[in-house]
């Protein structure tokens, strides 16, 4: 049954237990830290997109008074790790660089030298006194400059700016398109924007003097990602040292190679995808030698460090991510080797500036695509060539390009039925800032299929309901198999959240309503998109990334405590960041208990305390993944407790109820005993009764989940537009989003990750652009050329939940994504829709006023294609 | 951001002297709402700053037969929400929302955002279609100058680096007489793409007397068509008419292109808004005065 329904807080729109803390201004963000005797960092960057760093002066910056040190790329090869490429896919290139640019720079903003003064600043001050030689190179900023061979090459070692690629046949292709009554072709393109989290980047690198431990305060998604990606790239020493202490830890070492060994006997997935992955590893090692040396230096750097000085991770309050924390950054290991250098703690904190020129960017992508139909508008197959820029240094410790080709490619069926797929990749590299991961990576496939099934239907003469009511998967048809592989389970509920959708807003009758408002002149439209999101997806989803994937993320632990005083602490490895983890998790963890939700506190973000995993918060997982683990160790717990109560009461288990914190015998519940009586109890009884409590702690409880049988997400979103065709300008009147994402925990927190994405999705339509020009200088890097909306620009936007009940254990599921996922297609959908009688057919993402009027023949094309 | 020196004095006398004595090296801080975003991306580096804002002088708003003024360290909330202003500077009044946010009126300054010249802020074409009047003071004496005179350049105005713009003074609005002030902008509260300020005065025998169609967001100045006003002057107030200064000005306007609208947008804009502006003021004019 679903018992967790029935609880008295899950369910419910129980107030978020960190906005007290946050509304007031008590939050603890990156740059509320404070440590004695702290020093500041500021970076030099590159003012041009492509140059050859002749010589760097930094005489008079490093004579000015309360300059600490300077460090530059060269510094930095003594006393770092270069980054390196982590993944393995054949015909990809993955370069190796530094925290600083050595040599060559590579975008507007490429780090060139780390000062670190008294303050902020004087570090700035002395940045101005840097003297950097450039001679600058032609940069690139377009697809077809990155594949014009007489261009030049952003990474010499590659010979071509062309990173990877990929070309999959899933189904009959052929067949699909031979038997075809119509062939459909066009082609999309996304503009590169931007994450743009209110809390940029940040860290402070604490440095105890007395012992020059570490511990790396961060602003980030994952907290033991930071620890062991920085304990990989810094503290370099010279080899022989390194051997020296490996022989000396020889113990240490035998151990870490055993735990490897029982971890790959326990994990059979992963031995397989070893062996799959092995000729793929072999080849790269050979071709990308400099990545083999970069890879196996900072390892075998990491396995003779002596594991006293690996460094801590603690992460406060997030402001926000969106993706961009999923990384550890150039600057957070030139922070780390500054403050390493100098056994002092360093702060740095991004400002707006640099987090719009280098924080993270995302989503410049464009499909070229030949849809196969019937006349009736049955889709028969796809054939679809992904292009992506992704800048010039990937991400570490992956690159969010080829994560989001291998999740687009994976996701592009969508909901529908598609029997037959081809797809290409192709990832280009150019003088741009780092792309990374942002909220729904793959979100490309939605924009591109639900532009495309408007385009088609049009052509077609059909309604825009009607091709997709023609296509998408019903209830009757499942379970059933994505032609890329995924497996669809009878809870996914596109059909039902479509016809809803509809229901909710006449959507069937628009034309009507439509022709008599152009009638009236008043010219509006209606888009709508749909969607699933692998919010986590079927067993196994992460596995279309890469081999291995599933096995190394699907693993989500738990501990929870009952601590003396009887109040319960879990401990987990997500990193909130605007999700309300501290809200939901206790929710569920209060009605699994039987205790109030103040009862129950959440501890994240510190890799002492914090179990092991690296994911952190990240791709709408944590509904699934950490509820159903608080669920598994709560019920650890629970037992526990009700054994000890029914010694203390002298009574038989199944016969004690725990109700609001009161533990009684059923039907007595005037004798009752306290959760701080039974951790007095248990403590008094000691350790068989204790789990693996430490310290204080009464009782401990941990459990790993796997993910279960994980499941998808979905919705519909409708939006309605007026236009004003004298000046441009796109109202929303309306927008409606229908949703599943199975049983709801907190209808607020739902709604408010909804809204938010929705947002971006509008943003990026109207509003938000990281535009380059065609040499590759940046110019957007403040909030008066990138704009973000703001109230004033976002509708109510209205919800309607479905929730489709199952037995399924922990049937939650995120919508972390999905708004900012449904959004631009709904959006660009309504637009067109707007000005269907003027024929114009929308094939880019962005559309700021003077782009509409362009479209719709009012003033002559000028803006840049993107 | 940059290390200066602070200064602040407590009359016009000492800020005049210190602008005197550090000349180059000084910037008056009014709201510091353009400035210090300056400082903060380190595109200014001034060693001294004379903040005025505590100057007792130069904080009042009068409304005299001088005309309406207002001091250099008076807020555009201050003027936003006086009584006076719809009354006494009605295009001032019109156009005091569509500045920035209440958050940044409640700093900024009216003078400031003369000074600074910023040819896509609405004062500066509202002062040159109201035919304003700057009050400056240096230590060698005061002089006004006409708005038609003052705005130079990009962020250029006729103020030189020891002068001090203590005030702006709005000739009294004439009766038969009305103002539209309107803008398409990315967002709500930003800078427009392009706007306009006009003026239209009607005579007794319900004609056109007086015209003035200041643009702003146009070019490197607030922008006063004359080919449009002309066309206008002797016609009457009619939809005909506005249709052939709005052509007018879309014809002759040579506004800006950037990555926010091209050229040819803001044209064509700037001719839409001018059929606007012009109902509403000629609605206003002939409504009886405002
Ligand atoms: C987010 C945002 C949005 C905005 N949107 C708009 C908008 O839509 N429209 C608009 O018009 N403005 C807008 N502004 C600007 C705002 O109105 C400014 O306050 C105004 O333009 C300048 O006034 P200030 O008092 O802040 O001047 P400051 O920033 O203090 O000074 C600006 C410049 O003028 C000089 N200066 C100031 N006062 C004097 C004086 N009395 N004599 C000589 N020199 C002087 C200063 O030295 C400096 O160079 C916006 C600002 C922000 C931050």
């Amino acid at each position: 049954m679903r018992e967790s329904l029935m609880g008295k807080y899950v369910g419910a729109r129980v107030n978020r237990v960190e906005d007290k803390r946050l509304l007031a201004g008590a939050g603890r963000y990156i740059d509320d830290v404070s440590v004695p005797d702290m020093l500041h960092a500021a970076f030099l960057r590159s003012p041009y997109p492509h140059a050859e760093i002749g010589s760097i002066d930094l005489t008079a910056a490093q004579a000015l008074p309360g300059v600490h040190l300077i460090l530059t790329g060269e510094d930095l090869k003594s006393r770092t790790y270069p980054f390196f490429g982590t993944l393995n896919f054949p015909r990809f290139y993955q370069p190796t660089f530094w925290a600083l640019a050595v040599d060559r720079v590579r975008h507007v903003g490429d780090p060139v030298a780390i000062v670190v003064a008294d303050s902020r600043r004087l570090a700035e001050d002395a940045c101005e006194l840097i003297e950097v030689d450039y001679e600058p190179l032609p940069g690139i900023a377009t697809v077809e400059q990155a594949l014009d061979a007489d261009r030049a090459v952003v990474w010499p070692k590659s010979k071509t700016n062309l990173h990877y690629q990929a070309s999959e046949r899933f189904g009959d292709v052929d067949a699909a398109f031979a038997a075809a009554e119509r062939v459909i072709v066009e082609t999309f393109d996304q503009h590169r924007h931007s994450n743009q989290p209110m809390e940029a980047r940040g860290i402070v690198a604490e440095v105890d003097p007395s012992s020059g431990e570490m511990t790396i305060h961060a602003s980030t998604q994952s907290a033991h990602m930071v620890k062991w990606c920085i304990a990989l790239l810094t503290g370099r020493r010279p080899l022989r040292r390194v051997v020296r202490q490996m022989i000396s830890q020889r113990d240490h070492t035998k151990a870490i190679f055993k735990g490897m060994a029982d971890y790959l006997k326990a994990t059979p997935a992963m031995v397989a995808a070893l062996k799959e992955m092995a000729p793929v590893m072999l080849k790269q090692n050979v071709t990308n030698v400099e990545r083999t040396k970069a890879m196996n230096g900072a390892f075998v750097g990491l396995m003779g460090r002596d594991p006293k000085t690996l460094p801590a991770a603690l992460a406060g309050d997030v402001g926000g991510a969106f993706g961009a924390k999923t990384a550890v950054h150039r600057e957070d290991v030139a922070v780390c080797a500054a403050a390493l250098e100098l056994g002092r703690s360093v702060k740095w904190i991004e400002d707006r500036n640099e987090h719009l020129t280098v924080g993270s960017q995302a989503r410049e992508e464009s499909v070229d695509l030949a849809v196969a139909v019937r006349h009736d508008g049955t889709i028969l197959g796809m054939r679809a060539r992904l292009t992506i820029d992704s800048g010039a240094y990937p991400g570490f410790p992956y690159g969010g390009a080829v994560i989001a080709a291998r999740l687009a490619r994976t996701m592009f069926p969508g909901p529908y039925r598609l029997p037959a797929l081809e797809f290409h990749s192709r990832i280009i590299t150019s003088n741009k800032a780092t792309y990374l991961p942002y909220r729904g990576p793959w979100e490309i496939e939605t924009f591109v299929r639900e532009r495309m099934l408007d385009v088609v239907a049009r052509q077609l003469g059909l309604s825009r309901a009607e091709i997709r009511r023609r296509n998408l998967i019903g209830d009757d048809e499942l379970p059933a198999t994505m032609v890329t592989g995924p497996a669809l389970d009878v809870r996914m509920s596109a059909r039902r959240v479509f016809e809803k959708a509809m229901d909710v807003t006449g959507a069937d009758d628009w034309e009507k309503t439509r022709a008599e408002a152009f009638a009236a002149g008043r010219r509006i439209g209606m888009g709508f998109a749909t969607y699933i999101e692998a919010a986590p997806g079927p067993p196994g989803y992460m596995d279309n990334v890469g081999p291995g994937f599933s096995a190394m993320v699907d693993r989500e632990p738990i501990n929870a405590v009952l601590e003396a005083d009887g109040t319960v602490t879990l401990h987990t490895q997500q990193v909130t960041h605007g999700q309300s983890h501290e809200t939901t998790l206790a929710q569920l963890a209060a009605d699994q208990l039987g205790v109030p939700m103040e009862v129950i506190r959440i501890s994240y973000g510190n890799t002492r305390t914090a179990p092991f995993g690296l994911v952190g918060t990240a791709g709408s997982r944590a509904a699934t993944f950490a509820s159903g683990a608080v669920l598994l160790a709560t019920k650890g717990l629970r037992d526990r407790i009700v054994d000890l109560a029914a010694d203390l009461l002298e009574a038989a288990p199944s016969d004690i109820v725990v109700e609001d914190g009161r533990i009684h015998v059923a039907g007595t519940p005037s004798i009752a005993v306290t959760l701080a009586d039974v951790a007095h109890a248990a403590r008094e009884k000691g350790d068989e009764a204790r789990g693996a409590a430490r310290g204080d702690e009464a009782i401990r409880v941990s459990e790993l989940f796997d993910g279960g049988a994980g499941g998808w997400s979905g919705a519909t979103h409708v939006c309605f537009v007026e236009i004003d065709l004298d000046t441009g300008l796109v109202k929303i009147p309306r927008y409606v989003v229908v949703e599943d994402c199975g049983e709801i925990i907190n209808p607020a927190v739902v709604d408010g990750q909804i809204r938010g994405g929705v947002a971006q999705g509008i943003g990026a339509v109207l509003y938000e652009k990281s535009t380059y020009d065609d040499q590759g200088q940046f110019q957007a890097g403040t909030f008066m050329d990138y704009l973000i909306p703001t109230a004033m620009e976002i509708p109510d936007i209205e919800i309607h939940h479905v929730e489709t009940p199952s037995d399924v254990f922990a049937n939650y599921r995120g919508v972390g994504e999905g708004g900012a996922i449904g959004a631009p297609a709904a959006l660009c959908n309504a637009i067109e829709d707007a000005l269907s009688d003027l024929g114009v057919r929308i094939t880019e993402q962005h559309l700021p006023p003077a782009r509409i009027l362009e479209l719709a023949g009012v003033i002559p094309t000028l803006s840049p294609s993107r | 951001m940059p290390a200066f020196c602070y200064h602040r004095p407590a009359t016009v006398e000492e800020a005049v002297g210190l602008l005197a004595e550090y000349g180059s090296d000084a910037k008056v801080l009014a709201g510091g709402q353009s400035l210090v975003p300056l400082l903060a991306l380190r595109l200014s580096h001034p060693e001294h700053l004379v903040d005025i804002g505590r100057i007792d002088g130069l904080a009042a708003v009068d409304d005299g037969p001088a005309g309406f003024t207002v001091g250099a360290a008076v807020r555009h909330a201050d003027v936003e929400l006086s009584p006076v202003t719809g009354r006494a500077a009605p295009l001032v009044a019109a156009a005091m929302p569509h500045i920035g946010h209440r958050a940044i009126r409640n700093r900024g300054t009216v003078c400031g955002s003369l000074a600074h010249a910023d040819p896509a802020a609405e004062l500066p074409a509202v002062a040159l279609a109201a035919d304003a009047e700057m009050v400056v003071r240096s230590a060698s004496g005061e002089r006004t100058i006409p708005a038609a005179d003052f705005f130079l350049g990009y962020l250029t105005s006729a103020l030189d680096e020891t002068e001090l713009l203590t005030a702006v003074r709005f000739p009294s609005w004439p009766r038969s007489t009305g103002g539209s002030v309107a803008e398409v902008s990315r967002r709500h509260g930003d800078y427009a793409l392009v706007g306009l300020a006009a003026v239209v005065g009607v005579g007794d025998g319900g004609r056109v007397e007086r015209a003035a169609l200041s643009f702003f967001g146009a070019g490197a100045t607030p922008v006063r068509v004359t080919e449009a006003e002309q066309v206008l002057v002797g016609e009457h107030p009619d939809p005909a008419a506005f249709a052939e200064a709005a052509d007018v000005v879309t014809k002759s306007i040579e506004p800006p292109g950037d990555n926010h609208a091209t050229a040819a947008y803001r044209a064509h804009v700037a001719g839409v808004l001018t059929r606007r502006c012009l109902a509403e003021a000629a609605g206003r004019a002939t409504g009886g005065g405002a």
